[in-house]
């Protein structure tokens, strides 16, 4: 019990402090790539210090929502975020909400960071939440029914039973399977606003979607923002190396050290898991917005072929 | 699409009979293969949530209420920026629209994560053809979610956000207490029944067992008021737990924040790229929210065209866009219906307005026809 308590409270603490390290890793792989010598990883630290102390600018008809929605993404992400087992299982808070709440979780940080760019009544913002939230009526779905697939191999909707299925003599390689990955893996690039949906470093203000949204933010607000954005981008890779490459992670009632390895484990994990998301998206180019949703589309179609699959071949089991 | 706020409210009820009728219908299918527990699963999530559907609804329509009382106005292009004139109504609609559109910890969310779970349980159906639409349905059902917050984010945003769009949003006054009231009433019932979704789910227990012959599991039984109406090994929801974290955390980040961070906050006029925009006409509209979900799923559903028409550079018109919309289930279903009414009323106007001799022909007809069919008939 006390140990759960103790493993959840780690957990909180990590993927706070890593987050912003994750994000600048992947900028300096990225800037690598490009023969650019790319700043430190620890610029993200820097930046959010930097904003912290700044002063906040607030639009003259920006409403009490505005200047409230920073810490209400913050603070779902971050709840979101704290669910996912990373480097042990069993945690408190993971019996008290399964993986749809995760998605309907990041779903309510998208419902007011698409208000919170609506609320100045510029027609950036607007345009920002009206795309996003286009991108969502196709993301969420395709999430699901991974969600779905996965849930139906291990029989659960808990994601410590599926990393402990994962992990089970039951698994082997499927279809299923490989389907859903591929399609979590449209999804996270296009959540995390990663390049063929959208660009997390361009500053042509028609070509934004999620920075659009954010455009008016300033100060300590978008400090709250920034940060959650790389909660969001950490919380995915977790997920995807919790679901998919469960090993190494320690179980409840592992010894310090199995803690200890499942802590090198996942820093691994996250390395290898930015180093990927680097080299694909140095690879492609970025889509125009209405070929997006055929991307996602794919994702969606993905997903329900691996549920549909897993549905019709439960019968020989 | 449909700029319209009650009308959007009204549309948004379809949505809603459909996720009950999923629930009942896994509950028929269910039932049919004698897997009771699973039968009682899916009812309790069409029962709950045609509940949760009665409190949100009759929220978000008390609060589309005040706003035409306040503004005269139903057309959210015409509104704007009433968060600043109607704040208890703002509030009480945002959290409407926060449990409508399904999302934790409202209670939305739970009726909807019931579905999920039974949905779940399908593959243990013995036939084949459920179980082929099933993984369908719940995409469907995970899309109309999606959509569903797209919508009230679109209602939300250019009702209450934004700057006013026309000199009654700009002059709109907050309604009375009695319907503010009544407004916080519904609102805290929608938190409630999202927190604490054990005890609705135990009050439908013998509505089940009276139905489907079982009931489920008491929840209260369950640890730190979560729910898991299977076994928690299979799925848990903990409303209550949820909902502690996100206030406390933002509750925490907003206290370092205000400790660390700098104090000053300064108002200014929007940046908007250094793009200062006088008029509030070029905010995004409801209209213009819409267009990219119009264009990817409007094209075909229902068969949205758009019709522009630019004047050359230099000539002083002004420039249109049009978008027609049609809406297939009524073109298709209700349409025909009528058209074959009218036909069949035009053709009995005529026999009302006949001469005497005309009728007297008519009754003998009808009266010889008659005998004839007797005679047959014998």
């Amino acid at each position: 019990m006390i140990r759960d308590w103790l493993t959840q409270l780690v957990q909180l603490a990590i993927v706070l402090a890593v987050a912003p390290l994750l994000t600048g890793v992947t900028r300096k792989i990225k800037a690598r790539l490009l023969r650019r010598r790319g700043p430190s990883p620890l610029q993200p630290y820097r930046d959010l210090l930097k904003l912290i102390r700044k002063e906040t600018v607030v639009a003259d008809n920006a409403s009490w929502l505005f200047r409230s929605a920073p810490y209400v993404i913050f603070a779902t992400t971050w709840v979101a975020a704290a669910l996912i087992p990373t480097f042990a299982t069993g945690l408190t808070f993971s019996a008290a909400a399964d993986l749809i709440v995760i998605v309907a979780l990041l779903g309510t940080a998208r419902f007011f960071l698409a208000l919170a760019g609506l609320d100045v009544g510029t027609s950036f913002g607007g345009i920002g939440s009206s795309r996003e939230m286009m991108f969502a009526s196709l993301a969420e779905p395709a999430m699901l029914m991974v969600v779905f697939t996965l849930s139906l191999f291990a029989g659960s909707t808990q994601l410590s039973s599926i990393s402990a299925y994962m992990l089970g003599p039951h698994m082997g390689l499927s279809i299923s399977l490989a389907l859903a990955l591929v399609a979590l893996v449209i999804v996270a690039l296009a959540e995390n606003a990663r390049i063929p949906v959208d660009n997390p470093a361009t500053h042509l203000e028609l070509t934004m979607v999620h920075e659009a949204m954010i455009l008016e933010y300033s100060g300590r607000h978008l400090a709250v923002i920034e940060a959650a954005a790389s909660l969001k981008l950490l919380l995915y890779v977790s997920l995807i190396a919790c679901m998919f490459t469960p090993w190494g992670t320690a179980v409840a009632g592992g010894g310090i050290m199995a803690y200890g390895l499942g802590l090198a484990f996942y820093v691994v994990k996250l390395a290898v898991g930015g180093f990927l998301l680097v080299v694909f998206e140095t690879g492609t180019a970025k889509m125009r917005v209405f070929r997006v949703p055929e991307f996602l589309g794919v994702a969606l179609m993905l997903g329900l072929l691996g549920a549909i699959l897993l549905f019709v071949s439960r019968v020989s089991s | 699409m449909e700029h319209d706020l009650k009308r959007l409210l009204a549309y948004h009820t379809v949505e809603n009979i459909g996720i009950i009728f999923i629930g009942l219908g896994l509950a028929l299918a269910f039932e049919a293969s004698g897997m009771r527990t699973a039968a009682a699963l899916a009812l309790v999530a069409a029962v709950f949530h045609v509940l949760n559907h009665s409190l949100f609804k009759s929220l978000l329509f008390l609060g589309s209420g005040a706003i035409v009382n306040a503004t005269g106005e139903r057309d959210m292009e015409h509104l704007g920026g009433l968060i600043h004139r109607m704040p208890v109504t703002a509030v009480t609609f945002l959290i409407g629209c926060v449990a409508i559109s399904a999302l934790p910890p409202f209670n939305g969310f739970v009726s909807e994560w019931l579905t999920f779970q039974a949905i779940l349980l399908s593959p243990q159906l013995p036939q084949w053809i459920p179980r082929l639409l099933v993984p369908a349905i719940g995409a469907t059902l995970a899309c109309s979610a999606a959509l569903a917050a797209a919508c009230f984010v679109k209602a939300f945003g250019s009702a209450f956000l934004g700057r006013p769009r026309s000199q009654p949003a700009l002059a709109a006054r907050e309604t009375d207490r009695w319907s503010q009231s009544a407004m916080l009433l519904f609102a805290a019932l929608c938190l409630l029944a999202g927190v604490l979704p054990g005890g609705v789910i135990d009050a439908l227990r013998g509505m089940s067992d009276l139905l489907v012959g079982a009931r489920l599991d008491p929840q209260a039984a369950q640890p730190w008021l979560r729910i898991a109406p299977v076994s928690a090994d299979r799925g848990a929801y903990n409303g209550l737990l949820v909902f502690a974290m996100i206030a406390f955390s933002a509750a925490a980040t907003a206290f370092i924040a205000r400790r660390v961070a700098s104090h000053a906050l300064r108002r200014s006029p929007a940046w908007d790229c250094g793009f200062p925009d006088p008029s509030p006409a070029t905010q995004y509209t409801s209209g213009s929210f819409a267009q990219p979900i119009r264009r990817v799923f409007g094209s075909v559903v229902f068969r949205a065209r758009e019709h522009v028409e630019m004047p050359q550079p230099g000539a002083p018109g002004a420039a249109t866009l049009r978008v027609e919309v049609h809406d297939t289930v009524w073109e298709v279903f209700y349409l025909p219906v009528i058209r074959v009414v009218d036909a069949l009323a035009d053709l009995l106007t005529k026999v009302q307005f006949l001469t005497i001799r005309k009728y007297l022909m008519l009754v003998f007809a009808t009266l010889v026809l008659l005998l004839i069919i007797i005679g047959i008939w014998r």
